[in-house]
């Protein structure tokens, strides 16, 4: 039986995500479809899978992602779908939970993890930029037309608050990326 | 110039490779060499093999039409490499045993 499930999650909220779509999987609900807003679920055995949610940087159809989701498939890691955002992918794969009883890692060394995480904060400086621009533009219509525009004031406010979350996130990222590099100094 | 320390991970990899493997075998050999202690993630993995073949020390085989499936294994100069890693470590447990007084 398909179970079909509306909610958000934010970019920064990747992990939460995937604990969540697990936690579903622990429960027998198995996801099949991700979309933006969408999450579209299958009825199976309880923790028959585990799943990993992924941020490639480009098309999940670039030949450089093509050869990395062909090595992961490899490895019993298979992609259930992916969703397309402007210069990323996010990428949603799983394996059988007896293959990876502890669930799926995919960086099992500081460098590797560090390289994964900037390619996050990389992304989610993009993700403030166009927020706080987006923000500036609203305001300029809320306020620069000779007139106030409170639909373009309620929208300033929403955007900011956004980016502000990604603000924190990325700084989050950027104290984890430094925690590693501190610990790559004394060990691999 | 000496060469730099190998990774832990890199050193396995190398060392897995004296005979052609796949990802996975890469992945299964290197935790049985370490007794289950090494566990080599498939996204470390993956950087590894893609360095170590642009660096010319491991080689990929050409794709085997019926596991679909890559494999790799050590070149010459690979196994140059390991040796004076290998070199290097038994330096550091000389060293180590010597001062330590261990066996």
């Amino acid at each position: 039986m398909r179970r079909v499930i509306h909610k958000i999650f934010w970019i920064w909220q990747l992990e939460k995500e995937q604990a969540w779509i697990n936690e579903m999987a622990s429960h027998g609900y198995s996801l099949e479809h991700a979309g933006r807003l969408t999450f579209e679920f299958e009825e199976t055995e309880a923790d028959l899978y585990t799943y990993k949610t992924l941020f490639l940087k480009g098309w999940a159809d670039s030949e450089e992602n093509r050869k990395y989701l062909k090595f992961l498939e490899e490895m019993g890691i298979k992609v259930v779908c992916y969703i397309n955002y402007p210069g990323t992918t996010w990428i949603y794969t799983r394996a059988l939970k007896a293959d990876y009883p502890d669930g799926i890692d995919l960086f099992s060394d500081i460098d590797s993890r560090i390289k994964g995480m900037r390619v996050m904060a990389g992304y989610m400086i993009f993700v403030m930029v166009m927020m706080l621009s987006a923000t500036l533009l609203n305001l300029w219509y809320a306020f620069g037309m000779g007139h106030f525009l409170p639909l373009n004031f309620i929208c300033a406010s929403a955007v900011f608050v956004l980016s502000v979350f990604a603000a924190i996130a990325t700084v989050r990222l950027f104290v984890n990326i430094g925690k590693l590099k501190k610990e790559r100094a004394i060990h691999e | 110039m000496p060469q730099l320390a190998l990774t832990e991970a890199v050193f396995y990899i190398l060392l897995s490779l004296q005979k052609p493997l796949h990802g996975y075998g890469i992945i299964q050999n290197v935790g049985e060499l370490s007794n289950g202690r090494v566990k080599l993630a498939a996204g470390t993995l993956y950087g590894a093999l893609n360095t170590l073949v642009e660096k010319g020390w491991i080689d990929a085989l050409p794709e085997n039409p019926e596991s679909r499936k890559k494999e790799y294994v050590i070149t010459k100069n690979g196994l140059a490499v390991l040796k004076e890693e290998l070199d290097r470590l038994s330096e550091l447990v000389e060293n180590g045993k010597r001062i330590l007084g261990g066996n």
